[in-house]
Order: structure tokens, then sequence, then C-alpha cells
């Protein structure tokens, strides 16, 4: 009953989003590839990633054990998944339809291409096939790298890209950043993504009322964005630039869901006088059985 | 009850004929070693049911992620809700005076006994790890309604228990000397159980208090024990369950429950003891009153609980009240509204039909649909959670109890029939020492 109500309204919520069944890929998306080949590693890395972000809907895969929803979510290693290209399961991914969430902001790129390498190893067939200029560093620039750095008196986190060029350091212009604060559920994207200037250096604009940890500190993540090119290049630091926010656990004080030790105290005092009192009139008529047989000695 | 009692009824020639009467069926009878073998094979069995389900968990019963209170919770509803006419008819009746109580307080106790007692163990059936029961003493956290059940059935059984041994301590003093017909381990026990009983006015005093303490006490304590039981279910937010009446509602229904099953029980006692004498078409035309009296009530919580929020329909009440009225369970529910309240109510209001047989028949009906009523109270509820659980199979989705699971459940209530057998059979059942005096003062009154 209450499925056929979860089914009509689902139909209504997705048929708003949704005009047409097919989830059509433009064609630049579906020849995408992923920047490294998928290996044992990866795969271990992308089922970790599967488990706490899509298992949920999904299930486990060949277990056909996915959740009902309309439309239902195939299961990885059916058919129907498997016909995507890596292009197309990653457009799928960063984009979301109807209740399959986006990943956009929640995965990174790579951690997307990680995922997808995970359900390809329920495809025997599947052949990989790798991105071009993909040894994970381009051109003449080795291992980039980001550095992020706070400006107060604009407000501001710096991120300087650099890279390697002829053993030496040298900056990285024209690069794609993004900025993430992370969050308790996925990360949120700080500003907007920049181009790095011809000193490697692009500024975000941090927001002066971000909620960090009960010290300020909020955890940052910089990530270059055209992974095709640069490979995965990606900085965390961890700043205390936020406000301070403490919130109580809500273990911390006596309630209701608390433990025992952490009872309300007006809950225990109500029970422990009424589980008192009315066994103290308990034993006292117990012992009254006692006087009754003395009673009956006297005589 | 009197504050004091007039001995004298123990010279009364009346006491004789009267202990005679009462006393002539206790003991061990042909019949009564038919019966029990057929109640103790029977129990065999579903003590086979229940190593089953020791030695494989809950898996052999039809409790899933969905339904995961069936059976073995209504059940236990049922059990607390049928002690609870202890406390009606021994205190609230009896301390308002009404006279015609005394020869059924015994067995109304009696029911409450054996129910409250077996209530524990109705629990204990719905645990998969029946051997972690310390933990909910040693673990439990008493913000949960659990605790607070748990601790409510242990005092409402102890209180129970004196108001049904008090009262019998003269008895069983009377009945010391007369009962040579019975084994002699029987007549220890009365020895021991009448400590010393000698009828001397102290004794009566001291009985007299200790009594009125313990009625009194039992009607918070009654009341606590049902309330209490309908919070497992109304302090949760779901459709069918969150209800702010649930208390009194529960309270009514076990009213409901426990009349009827006392009006049964003085139907064999009657029929089987030959106590016409005592339990009279008079008794039954009272106790026929009584059902109709608070299955009217009944309704009423009855008819609040469902037109309201059927009145409203707010969305996940209406998936519920809509599997009630006119789905899966509309068979049930139905059956149980006219069967267990609306034609009692229409038949009982007649004389006719509350003569002994026409009783019996009629609250058999009322007590069956009791427990159904308690079926269709715990489990469609849990056919619809707010959010889907995931992961689950579709057969984990309905709830059909197995064979294992009634067995255990058809058990429990073979205990309570036991225990009451028992008390019925080895002890007087209607007070004699009561009658005695009653039919003194009567004597007394006519004379004069
Ligand atoms: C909240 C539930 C939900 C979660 C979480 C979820 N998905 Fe989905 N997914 C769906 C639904 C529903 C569809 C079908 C959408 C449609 O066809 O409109 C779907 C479709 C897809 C598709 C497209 C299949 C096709 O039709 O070609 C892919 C690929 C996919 N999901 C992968 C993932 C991955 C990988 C994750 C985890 C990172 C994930 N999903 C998490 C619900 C979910």
């Amino acid at each position: 009953m209450i499925k056929k109500y979860f089914t009509i309204l689902l139909i209504l919520l997705i048929s708003l989003h949704v005009s047409a069944q097919v989830w059509v890929v433009p064609a630049e998306n579906e020849g995408k590839k992923s920047p490294f080949a998928f290996s044992d590693s990866t795969r271990k890395a992308g089922a970790d990633i599967y488990v706490s972000n899509c298992k949920s809907c999904h299930g486990d895969p060949g277990k056909n054990n996915v959740i009902q929803l309309v439309p239902i979510p195939p299961d990885p290693a059916s058919a129907k998944m498997q016909a995507n290209s890596d292009g197309a399961l990653q457009y799928k991914l960063i984009q979301g339809r109807g209740t399959m969430p986006s990943f956009k902001n929640t995965l990174a790129p790579t951690d997307l291409w990680r995922v997808i390498s995970y359900i390809r190893g329920f495809n025997e067939k599947y052949v990989q096939e790798i991105a071009k200029n993909t040894t994970g560093n381009v051109g003449s620039l080795q291992n980039s790298q980001i550095v992020l750095t706070w400006i107060s008196e604009s407000h501001q986190i710096q991120a300087t890209v650099s890279g390697l060029k002829d053993k030496t350091i040298q900056p990285v212009s024209g690069a794609e950043v993004k900025l993430f604060a992370q969050r308790y559920f996925g990360n949120l994207l700080i500003d907007e993504a920049r181009n790095t200037d011809a000193h490697g250096a692009a500024a975000f604009n941090f927001p002066i009322d971000l909620p960090g940890d009960s010290a300020g500190f909020v955890k940052l993540i910089a990530r270059l964005s055209n992974e095709e090119a640069f490979g995965e290049v990606k900085t965390e630091s961890n700043m205390s630039i936020g406000v301070p926010t403490y919130r109580a656990p809500l273990n911390e004080q006596r309630a209701m869901w608390n433990v025992l030790e952490k009872t309300p105290i007006w809950l225990m005092l109500a029970y422990i006088l009424t589980v008192l009192g009315a066994w103290a009139f308990i034993v006292y008529v117990i012992l009254q059985i006692r006087a009754i047989s003395k009673a009956g000695s006297k005589t | 009850m009197a504050s004091e009692v007039n001995t004298d009824f123990l010279n009364n020639k009346k006491l004789d004929s009267i202990a005679a009467d009462i006393l002539k069926p206790v003991g061990i009878s042909q019949g009564f070693i038919i019966w029990m073998g057929f109640l103790g094979i029977s129990l065999m069995g579903c003590i086979y049911a229940y190593y089953i389900q020791w030695d494989k968990g809950l898996i052999v019963t039809g409790l899933r992620d969905y339904i995961s209170w069936g059976m073995y919770i209504a059940n236990f509803v049922f059990f607390v809700a049928t002690s609870l006419v202890g406390m009606l008819i021994s205190s609230v009746l009896g301390l308002i005076g009404f006279k015609w109580v005394k020869p059924i307080a015994r067995i109304a106790e009696i029911i409450a006994v054996a129910f409250a007692a077996i209530a524990g163990l109705v629990i204990v059936s719905d645990m998969g790890r029946p051997e972690r029961l310390p933990y909910v003493f040693l673990h439990g956290r008493i913000q949960s309604p659990i605790i607070w059940d748990v601790t409510v059935v242990t005092t409402y059984l102890a209180i129970s228990t004196l108001l049904y041994f008090l009262p019998l301590i003269p008895d069983l003093a009377i009945a010391k000397g007369r009962i040579g017909h019975t084994p002699k381990w029987l007549q220890k026990t009365y020895e021991i159980l009448s400590v010393n009983w000698k009828h001397t006015p102290e004794q009566y005093a001291i009985l007299l208090k200790a009594m009125r303490i313990l009625l009194i006490l039992i009607i918070p304590t009654a009341f606590a024990i049902h309330t209490v039981t309908s919070w497992l279910f109304a302090v949760t937010l779901r459709p069918g369950w969150d209800s702010s009446i649930f208390g009194p509602y529960f309270l009514v229904g076990a009213f409901v429950a426990g009349s009827a099953a006392v009006v049964i029980m003085m139907y064999f006692v009657r029929t089987n003891y030959k106590l016409d004498k005592y339990l009279t078409t008079h008794h039954f035309d009272m106790m026929g009153k009584l059902l109709v009296l608070v299955s009217i009530v009944y309704l009423y919580f009855n008819i609040n609980e469902y037109l309201v929020p059927a009145f409203k329909m707010k969305t996940a009440d209406a998936v519920h009240l809509t599997d009630l009225f006119v789905g899966e369970y509309a068979w049930m529910f139905w059956s149980v509204q006219l069967l267990g309240l609306i034609i009692p109510i229409i038949l009982l209001l007649f004389r006719f039909f509350r003569k002994p047989f026409a009783m019996f028949v009629i609250s058999t009906v009322v007590l069956i649909a009791s427990w159904f009523k308690r079926f269709l109270i715990v489990v469609p509820t849990q056919d619809h959670p707010f959010l889907p659980i995931q992961h689950v199979p579709k057969a984990w989705m309905v709830y059909q109890p197995t064979i294992v699971e009634t067995a255990i459940t058809f058990g429990t209530i073979l205990l309570a029939v036991i225990i009451i057998t028992i008390l019925v059979k080895f002890f007087p059942v209607i007070p004699i020492w009561e009658m005695a005096e009653e039919h003194h003062e009567s004597d007394h009154t006519t004379q004069e």
C-alpha cells in the first residue's frame, strides 16, 4: 500500500524533471575516458565509495537488491548499467536525474573514476580505454601542486599552483582550480571555479560566516579541474578561519535518549519514588501476614 | 467490605453446609487428571515449538524487518488486559460496596494472577536471545517505557497474588479439618498457608486493614500497568499508535476482555462444581450488565480512536485506516468490531441473553475477538513505515505468522489455563467465610 503511495508520489516528482525515459548523454561526454588505468587498488577504493554513497539505492552489485524507486536504480552489474560508456557513467554521476543524486560536488573527479572502475569490475567483457595524455602530468610540467594561503586583509584564500619544469619549480597559469570546504555531508564549493594567473595564483573570497569546529578550523580542499591534463592534483589544509562553533553533543546532557546515568532528574525521582512507594506498602502487607501468624499463637 | 467482622458466623450451622459445598470439588479427581493430562500433552508440543525457536532464533517466526512486533506482542497486550479485571471487580466494585461481587472476587483474582504471571513469559517469547533477559535489569534505562512496563507488571503481579492469598487465609483455616478426602500433601499445604489462623478478632482486624491497603493500592497500579503498556505504542509517531487516548482506550478494552474471561470461568466453575447456589443467575445477570457497560464505554473510545483520524485522513493515517476499513485487514477489523463489541452490546441489553449459558457463549466470542483486537492494534501499523526499509526482500514486508509462533502463543494460553486449573482445583474458589458471614448477616436481618 505504502509502496503504491510512494510510487505515485515519485512518478509525479520525476515526471516534472524527466521528460523522456532515455537518459541522453551529450556526444562529447560520451567519449570521456578515465585518466588512469583501472586496477585492483582503484576498484578497492571505488568499493568503499560505493558502499557509502551508492549502496543504499543500488544495492549489492549482482544481487539485484536495489531499492524500489521509480525509475528503478539499475544494479551496477546489470546489462543496462554496463551498456554505458565510461564517459556516459561519469556524466550520469555528475548530473544525476530524479532521485539519482548529482555527485558533482560530493565526489572528487578521481573518486568518480574510482567508483566507475569498481562498477566495471562486475563486467568480465569490459576492456578499458585510457584517456590520452594521462601519464598523470602533462607536457613539461611535472608533479604539479597547490599551496593554500590565507589573506586575512581581504578575507581570501589564495591557491598557488606550481609544477616542475627542467627541474625548477614554475608557476602553472590558466589552470582551473576549485576550492571546497568539507562539511558533514559532502563538500561545499567556496566562491566559484577560478583560473590561475601568470603567477599561478587564484584568489577565492571566503565567506565570513562559515561555521568551523569549536576552534574555528575548517578543512579546505583545493583541486585542479582538468584531471585529463594534470592527473589528480589536490591539496587539503586545515585553517582556523571559520566561525568557532560548539555544538554540544546530543548525549552530553541528561535526556530521555541518554544512558541510564544521564536520566533526567525528574524522571528518576518519579520512577524511584513511585516504585518505592508501592513496594513499601507491599512489604508492609507481607509483614502483616507474619503479624497474623503471631496473633494466632497468642490464643 | 465491612471494617469489622462479627465472628459469630463461625458457630453458625450455615458455615458447615457452605464449606461442604465449596470444598467438595477440592482435590484430585479423575476429570482433573484427564484435563491436566490433555493440557500437559498439548503443552509439550508448544514447548517443543519453543525449543525450535530457542535453537534457531526468531527466524522461525514470521517476524522480519517490517513487522517485528507480531503475535507475541499482541498476545502480551491481551494477557495484561485480561489480568486487569482483578482490580475492577474486587477493588473498584468491592470498595463501592456491591455485595454481589463477593463470590466472584476470587475468580477475578485468579485470572489476574494467572494472566499477569504469564504476561512476563509472553514477553520473553518475543526475545530472540532470551538468555540475555538479565541485561534488561542490568542495563535497562528508566527512560524507556519497556522498563516501566517490566516494573509495573511485577508490582501488579505481587499485589494480585497478595489479594488472592489474604482472603484465602481464613478459608484455609476453615478447610483444614474438612478436607480429609484430599491428599496429605495438600492438607499439609493448607496447614502452612493458613499461617496459624485462629479466627481471632485481632487477626480479622489485621487482615481487613491489609486488604484495604491492597484494594486501594491496586487501583493506581492497574491503571499504570495498562497505561504503560499503551505507551509502548503511543510514545511513537506511527499512524495508529500516535494517539493521546491510548491509555484509557487500553484500560477500558482491558475491562471488556477481563469481564468476559470472568464470565467464562464463572460458567465453568458453576457447571463443573455444581456451585449454582453461589454463582447464581443473578450474578450472571450483573456480570452481563457490567460487560455491556464497559463495552459501551469501549465502543465510545473506538469511535474516537478511528473516527477522528478518519475525518482528517492525514496522509500516513489514511494509508493505515484504509487498510483497516477496506483493505487487507478489513475482514478482521469488522469481525472484531461487530462480534466483539456491537453485537454483544445489543444482545446483552436484553435480560434473555444475560442468562448463564448465553453469557458464556457471548463472552467466549468477546474474549476471542479481544485477542484479535490486540493483533489489529499491534500489527497493521508496522506495515507502513514512514520511510521504506532498505534492502529487504519482498517477503519481509508482509507478516505471516508461522506454525511455531502460533504454537508458542497457544502454549502461553495453556499455561495460564493450567495455573487457573490448579488454583481452582486445589483451593476453594469461592470465599467461604465471606459467604458464611453474609448469610449470617442476612439471617439476622430477617429475624429482627
Ligand atoms: C537516492 C538513490 C540513489 C543513490 C544514492 C545513487 N543512485 Fe544512481 N540511480 C538512482 C536512480 C533512481 C537511477 C535511475 C535514474 C533514471 O533513470 O532517471 C539511478 C541511475 C544511475 C545510473 C544510470 C544508469 C542508467 O540508466 O544508465 C548510474 C550510472 C548510477 N545511478 C550510478 C550511481 C552511483 C555510482 C552512485 C553512487 C556514487 C549512485 N548511483 C547513487 C538512484 C540513486
